[in-house]
């Protein structure tokens, strides 16, 4: 060939890299990922960290100066903590812990919040391990969709879900009506704590049968067959070989769950009322009453209990994370066999009762809330609150709650916050999947808003940018809207990286670096390389980001007071207060427009790995 | 063998000085020096855990040395990513891109720099897939290429945009042996035609010694010896790349003569020991091993050893399985032979000699004692220790 390497044969030969202008380019290629991750904090910093530390200031700053009173008196307050009151008062831990097993103990409103946050871990894991068994375990038909449909509790809005539960267990809600036909009495479930454990499990035993699933499929047949050919027998192997592997996973869904439902806010608004109110609820309540630094210590406390039980965890997770690769998966059983043995019969037996029950939990809240939306008063099938709604739109006063505004708002925010968290959580997903030191703070940083409440960033950022701050004599203050934007954004982006990073980290390196030594800038690499081969995961976290926003009601609710920028789920709530049947008919507006962007995630996003 | 080629004249290529590597404390690379020539074909070879690999990457530029330079042309290339070092990298794995077509991959890396020539890159990548034998199948994807064909793909890959420079690792060492030896020829082929300054990481010494002009051996982040080929298998430099290339018999004795010897009282220079007839001749050392005295060629060109040892000086040497003739009653011991591999074309015959484990190769396979002896001028001085240093 007549070319020779450049230098050799013709050292003089033209330089037959890039022009100036591309190389211009390439140099601002070369920078782009810096500017992206740059970007990325200034947005996390303005609207979540800048929030949370106004709000921490709040806390610890009474009239110009600062002290710890406010903390002081808060954990000493038998209201918050109950008995727990007294040992941070000075008590005797003994006489404290004789309180607590005593009949007519006081856990506090912290006390309870965690109370009902175990409970609902533990009927969380009970309900999603038995889906997990089948899902890894089994094979029929359907199975793939069921396992895709695990994610449908996580896009759907928590207002929504509590709507449906309030159709399902309110004096005149489907299961009395059910317990009416076969002669029993009406039960009153509203207002109680099953009621609100229900509702968490509806939402985060999915989310424990997700991840124990995906680590139960990544155990190697091998391994199995290995234990068995040493003598182990088929539950001696489960034990040492399947076991060891799926507790992590199980773990780590009990972990999310306990934090998500010991920060939970709309189902407990809804279905526990204040008469069983978590710290979220009377954080929102404080506030709203305008005591900002009694809601700013509760939001401290809350978020200190939520990032230990977190830290726990993934200091357990560091220690104890598999990675398999390229394993051969357990075979599945087919769900019906064909010559069935007894012990077979039973399992299949179990399911049975678990999937009824399980039916029960998942479909009662829609197929209650669709039902509600179409029952009128008298039991009779009517459009009636559709018509409200129509109604209150065409001849709504301005103060009240219109539909199409609420449906604009939400599709507005959604499309919106999505362009602001895809980029965010795909730089973040870079970020944290390269290997150097402090990667592990990096990534803490970067995805502490899975963990902190959206009351306290919807406060934070209401009492900085939305009432205004002063920087250098200007007075800066954003819309609501904006700010609600943002707040999704942020509630959305740890969404992305988690659907991202996965895929990120099990890409061959040496595809990175061939590309890079074929010329291509990292930011290029990334454009061309990376994310086409990880675009299904790129597209669930766009979905996922759509959906966060669609459903976000706890920082929305905050930043909507008063302004026209409410969404859906506001809307469904300012509804439910007074009249059950419009507030259900907004839930099946707002179930539809969140299933579109389901079917966005099943048909653009097939497979990808993390949540 | 045959092909390799030490022009010692020819303009340095790749400088390394002083590189080192270090990973949180542990050392992957320690002080390498080398220069590597413009056009030659260069192998880093060694066990796994030398240091050939991050070498490699220190040259591409994935990693950055934490002590030393890197230079190209003379120039000093720290801080300048892959990007813009105009190499071409052919990984183990190959690392295509697994969403692009053959054609796509090859070209990928036009979309950086213009295809060399002045031809359009569709033109270059019809060029390099004609190249590397796989005219045609432009529009397949990837998958559905055999091993050896990714592999060649890989190599046209990075070849297309004119790199000055081709780096190589282990790009073999997923492919079944008989491929690897008929695809060696053919990269080694390619190099030649480009004219490609290329360095080659394998642990496969075959391999580094079948396609290099010079090899670099590697042990513990450091080039032991850096030689050609011949070099390397004939004259080794330590005791490890004497065992490393190829199948060899180390000895490790003290030179006899002198006042620890049988009383010749000349040095080592004509010394003979008479006892059982053994014979060196001029040029040659008696070598005292484990009680046996044994003669060995000195002052050999390439040797180790400058001069000649005196007695009393350590000395270790060695001679190939090939040399080390069964039957051969002088200059020699006898042996047990303690288990024989049949390899086809020879036997390849383990020997007990005390406590010395020996190699030699045979037509047939042997039984119980033999006698073994070598040609002194077959045996390799690898170093020389005089009593001085060692006490």
């Amino acid at each position: 060939m007549s070319d020779g390497p450049r230098g050799r044969d013709a050292p003089d030969a033209p330089d037959h890299r890039r022009d100036r202008p591309a190389r211009l380019r390439d140099r601002l290629e070369r920078r782009a990922l810096a500017g992206l991750t740059a970007a990325t904090v200034a947005v996390l910093a303005v609207v979540f960290y800048y929030p949370i530390g106004t709000v921490l200031v709040e806390s610890v700053v009474v009239d110009g100066a600062v002290t710890l009173g406010v903390f002081a008196r808060l954990l000493r307050d038998p209201f918050y903590f109950g008995e727990f009151a007294r040992l941070f008062a000075g008590e005797g831990p003994i006489a404290v812990a004789r309180a607590l097993v005593g009949p007519d103990r006081r856990l506090g409103i912290v006390g309870f919040t965690a109370y009902q946050a175990a409970l609902s871990t533990v009927a969380s894991v009970a309900l999603g391990l038995p889906a997990a068994y089948l899902l890894a375990r089994f094979e029929f038909p359907g199975r793939r969709t069921l396992r895709s449909l695990t994610i449908v509790p996580f896009v759907l809005p928590s207002i929504m879900v509590a709507v449906g539960y309030v159709a399902t267990f309110g004096r005149n809600g489907t299961l009395n009506v059910l317990l009416g036909a076969v002669g029993l009495g009406p039960v009153e479930l509203m207002f109680t704590l099953e009621a609100i454990v229900i509702a968490h499990a509806f939402y985060n035993a999915p989310l424990v049968a997700r991840v124990t699933t995906a680590a139960w499929e990544s155990v190697d047949a091998g391994a199995v067959e290995t234990a068995r050919s040493l003598g182990a027998g088929p539950l001696r192997a489960f034990l040492d070989v399947v076991a060891p592997q799926v507790y992590p996973a199980v773990l780590m869904g009990a972990a999310l769950t306990f934090v998500f439902t010991f920060g939970t806010f709309p189902i407990v608004l809804a279905l526990g009322g204040f008469e069983l109110a978590t710290v979220e609820v009377f954080v929102y309540r404080l506030a709203r009453d305008l005591n900002y630094a009694e809601a700013a210590a509760l939001a401290v406390v809350e978020l200190v209990i939520s990032l230990t039980v977190l830290g726990a965890y993934l200091r357990y997770e560091a220690r104890h994370t598999v990675t398999s690769r390229g394993v051969r998966p357990l075979p599945r059983r087919p769900l019906v066999p064909s010559a069935p043995t007894p012990g077979d019969v039973l399992t299949r037996l179990g399911l049975g009762v678990y999937g009824g029950v399980a039916a029960l939990v998942f479909l009662a809240p829609i197929v209650s809330m669709v039902l509600a939306s179409v029952t009128g008063g008298d039991g009779a099938l009517t459009l009636d609150h559709y018509r409200f709604l129509l109604d209150r739109q065409r001849t709504g006063a301005a103060f009240q709650v219109r539909p199409w505004p609420a449906v604009r708002n939400s599709l507005v925010f959604a499309a919106a916050s999505a362009l602001v968290a895809l980029p965010m959580g795909v730089v973040v997903a870079v970020v944290t999947t390269r290997r150097y030191r402090g990667r592990k703070l990096v990534d803490a940083v970067a995805m502490a808003p899975f963990a902190v409440s959206g009351i306290l960033v919807g406060l934070g950022l209401l009492r900085g940018l939305v009432f205004g701050v002063e920087v250098a004599g200007w007075r800066i203050a954003v819309a609501g809207s904006a700010a609600i934007v943002a707040a999704h954004a942020v509630a959305g982006y740890p969404f992305v990286v988690r659907t991202v990073a996965p895929g990120l980290e099990s890409l061959d390196r040496s595809l990175i670096e061939s590309a890079r030594a074929l010329g291509a800038s990292r930011a290029r690499v990334l454009r061309d390389v990376e994310l086409p081969l990880v675009w299904p995961g790129v597209v669930a976290g766009a979905a996922f980001a759509v959906a966060i926003s669609m459903g976000e009601f706890t920082a929305t609710v905050v930043l909507a007071t008063g302004a026209d920028a409410y969404t859906m789920p506001v809307a469904i709530e300012r509804f439910i207060g007074r009249r059950l049947g419009p507030a259900t008919a907004m839930g099946v507006v707002l179930l539809v427009v969140t299933g579109l962007s389901f079917v966005v995630i099943e048909r653009l996003g097939g497979e990808y790995d993390g949540i | 063998m045959g092909s390799e080629r030490d022009d010692a004249s020819a303009p340095v290529a790749v400088e390394l000085e002083g590189v080192s590597k270090r990973y949180d404390g542990a050392v992957a690379v320690e002080g390498v020096d080398l220069r590597i020539r413009e056009g030659e074909f260069f192998t880093l070879v060694g066990p796994s855990g030398c240091g050939k690999t991050t070498t490699l990457r220190l040259i591409a530029g994935f990693e950055e040395p934490t002590a030393g330079t890197v230079r190209f042309d003379g120039r000093d290339v720290s801080g300048v990513p892959p990007e813009g070092r105009n190499v071409g990298v052919v990984f183990q794995n190959y690392a295509l891109f697994p969403h692009m077509t053959v054609g796509e991959n090859v070209g990928y890396g036009l979309r950086f720099s213009d295809p060399p020539g002045g031809v359009s890159p569709a033109e270059r990548v019809r060029e390099l897939l004609d190249l590397v034998d796989l005219p045609g199948t432009a529009d397949r994807d990837p998958e559905s290429l055999s091993g050896g064909q990714r592999q060649r793909v890989a190599m046209a890959r990075a070849l297309a945009p004119g790199p000055d420079l081709l780096l190589l690792d282990e790009p073999m060492s997923a492919l079944d042996a008989r491929l690897r030896e008929r695809l060696r020829l053919q990269v080694r082929g390619i190099q030649r035609e480009l004219g490609i300054t290329t360095v080659y990481v394998t642990h496969d010494q075959e391999e580094a010694l079948s396609v290099s002009d010079r090899v670099a051996v590697m042990r513990d982040g450091t080039p032991e010896q850096v030689a050609p080929p011949r070099t390397v298998y004939r004259r080794p430099a330590s005791r490890f790349v004497a065992e490393f290339v190829g199948d060899n018999n180390v000895f490790e004795g003290v030179v006899a003569g002198g006042e620890s010897g049988d009383g010749d009282g000349q040095g080592g220079r004509n010394g003979t020991t008479g006892g059982d007839g053994n014979r060196g001749g001029p040029g040659t050392v008696p070598v005292d091993v484990g009680g046996t005295t044994l003669h060995v060629a000195v002052g050999g060109r390439d040797d180790a050893v400058n001069g000649v040892p005196a007695p009393g000086d350590r000395i270790t040497f060695c001679v190939r399985p090939q040399h080390l003739r069964v039957g051969r009653g002088d200059n020699g011991f006898r042996a047990d032979v303690e288990s024989a591999e049949f390899l086809g074309e020879t036997t390849r015959v383990h020997l007990g000699w005390g406590d010395r484990e020996l190699v030699v190769r045979t037509e047939d396979p042997l039984r119980g004692t033999v006698a073994v002896g070598f040609d002194p001028a077959n045996a390799h001085v690898i170093s020389v220790a005089s009593t001085a240093d060692t006490s």
